[in-house]
């Protein structure tokens, strides 16, 4: 089977030859894992470790020039090297000082999706004919965070409703617009969209319910449809431990769930596949915060077992890190995932 | 019940304008600026706190109530002072070197000054430096941060920077486990805001 067809074979509920893998990593760590294998391109350590990564699609950005450091939402970043590595992260956010809705709208100049060309997206997939692709999707309060600041964004959910409603409008219509013009441009090849948000703390959800009923899950039903429509399948990734948003999600129509922090309070392996197997295809799990880049060969190697015994049992997982490897991880451990997904995957889908 | 069940439910409810209206009133009325903070808006911290724990309030609930307190405590502050009124401890809380994450810290920070400490905040990207700065300004404790399991490490290299003095340090953050403390030798360990304030009580040797 090709990875394509391994993972249209998991996400239609049909026998596979194996577990499908995926990869996600740092810059960092995959050079830190082409240097270890003595490979000169990602492409030839996907088929080294026969790895079944998903090829991603984007369009190019065509809109007003902008600073090195900034984005399209006149976000800045800094780069911050932690030692091993470094982590691009938010230092600026646009709308922190506004505090009532009118102010952003006589100030604010939203991206406009004029702004991309899409006309190079074909290319992208030249030579990934037997790979998964993903394209479209949303993950607006990512952004919203940026533009308001983290701790103002989740205030804002209490105080000013208005400025989340208006802001989210705009992000997700962006988003819908954008996943549009890709599936237009790759019509029945777009296999995966990424309609994603980040509900979840180590210990739980970060916001309510409540919040997440009324600010979220209506916009991102848009998004799940219009992926739907498109004959892909809805790709959720959510971090943290979100066990209880998971019924929302599932009748939302999400198809995927990544990235199954199983450490996180609510995310046990063995709960989730009796309570949502039926309803989900797991992708992840395998820990990146401690066993990839702490523990021994062993411990990955048995961990990799229990993810395809637990959360594979009858089919319905793809094995793949439950977030980017982290430079700290030793490459012995990121070969030792995939040999060992080789050696288990025996799937009884 | 809290002595001040308005003063108290203000602050769990996040209702800044109320809190300050109440606590300004007491100030002006010349009332017990002492009994205010520790029989209403400590306790109503506590409540927040524990209700955060249990996953009964979220991210945004905490953040309002803690700015309520913080807006109380900058009135009643100058006046605790004047009373003789001392801070429990003082206890510095950063993010570590490498690490510009926050919110988790910040919500620490909260936490502690509802709690009664003097809490100072080194910020984010702290290196050692900065935390022996903060011991040599006094602080007794130190509440170190990390995101990522790339700088998580560091955690390691400030106890040992403070292994043979008494300055206390507790950490927490997303990757931090209470296996990893007790392998690098932290004092302490929590695994949410609030925990951290049981955390750095135990640690100092002050009751509850």
């Amino acid at each position: 089977m090709t990875p394509l067809e391994r993972w249209l074979a998991v996400l239609n509920r049909q026998k596979t030859d194996r577990v499908p893998t995926d990869y996600w990593a740092t810059q960092e760590a995959s050079l830190n894992l082409r240097r270890h294998l003595g490979l000169e391109t990602m492409r030839a350590v996907f088929e080294h470790l026969e790895i079944d990564c998903v090829v991603s699609v984007a369009p190019r950005y065509t809109g007003p020039t902008l600073a090195a450091d900034a984005d399209a939402f006149g976000c800045r970043y800094q780069t911050v090297d932690y030692g091993t590595g470094h982590y691009r992260e938010c230092v600026h956010n646009p709308l922190a000082g506004y505090d009532n809705l009118d102010a952003i709208k006589a100030d604010y100049t939203w991206p406009s999706p004029d702004w991309y060309d899409y006309g190079g997206i074909e290319a992208q997939i030249e030579g990934w004919e037997d790979y998964p692709v993903r394209g479209g999707g949303s993950e607006p309060f990512l952004i919203y965070k940026n533009l308001r600041g983290q701790q103002q964004a989740f205030i804002d959910l209490i105080e000013n409703p208005d400025i989340v409603h208006y802001c989210l409008d705009r992000l997700f219509g962006l988003a819908y617009a954008n996943s549009s013009r890709i599936y237009e441009t790759l019509p029945g090849r777009v296999n995966l969209s990424y309609v994603a948000e980040d509900m979840g703390s180590q210990t739980g959800l970060m916001m309510s319910l409540a919040h997440i009923r009324e600010f979220l899950l209506p916009r991102m039903k848009r998004a799940v449809d219009l992926a739907h429509e498109a004959g892909a399948f809805v790709f959720h990734h959510n971090d943290g431990g979100i066990r209880d948003v998971l019924p929302d999600l599932i009748d939302l129509g999400i198809d995927v769930l990544n990235p199954i922090q199983w450490r996180c309070k609510g995310m046990e392996r063995e709960a989730l596949k009796r309570d949502f197997g039926g309803d989900l295809v797991f992708h992840g799990a395998v820990d990146n915060q401690q066993t990839l880049a702490f523990g021994t060969v062993e411990e990955v190697r048995a961990e990799v077992r229990d993810h395809i015994e637990i959360l594979g049992a009858g089919g319905g997982y793809i094995l793949a890190p439950c977030h980017n490897i982290q430079a700290v991880s030793p490459p012995e451990n990121i070969v030792a995932l995939y040999e060992a997904a080789r050696e288990f995957a025996a799937t009884s889908a | 019940m809290a002595k001040n069940q308005a003063l108290f439910d203000a602050i769990c409810h996040g209702n800044r304008p109320e809190t300050v209206e109440i606590v300004g009133g007491i100030v002006a009325d010349g009332g017990d600026a002492v009994e205010a903070l520790m029989d209403s808006m400590i306790p109503a911290m506590r409540q927040i706190g524990d209700q955060f724990a249990r996953n009964e309030v979220y991210v945004p609930e905490m953040l309002i109530a803690a700015r309520a307190m913080q807006a109380g405590l900058d009135i009643l502050d100058p006046v605790l002072s004047t009373a003789g009124h001392e801070p429990i401890a003082k206890v510095a809380v950063g993010t570590v070197r490498g690490d510009l994450h926050d919110i988790g810290k910040n919500m620490v920070a909260m936490m502690l000054r509802g709690a009664g400490f003097e809490v100072v905040d080194l910020g984010v990207d702290c290196d050692l430096e900065k935390w022996q700065q903060a011991v040599d300004d006094g602080s007794q404790a130190l509440c170190c941060s990390a995101l990522l399991t790339t700088t998580m490490p560091y955690m390691e290299t400030i106890v040992e920077h403070f292994r043979s003095s008494e300055t206390k340090i507790i950490i927490g953050g997303a990757p931090i486990t209470e296996a990893f403390a007790q392998k690098i030798g932290a004092d302490g360990f929590s695994e949410d805001a609030n925990g951290a304030v049981s955390a750095v009580e135990a640690c100092l040797g002050i009751s509850a």
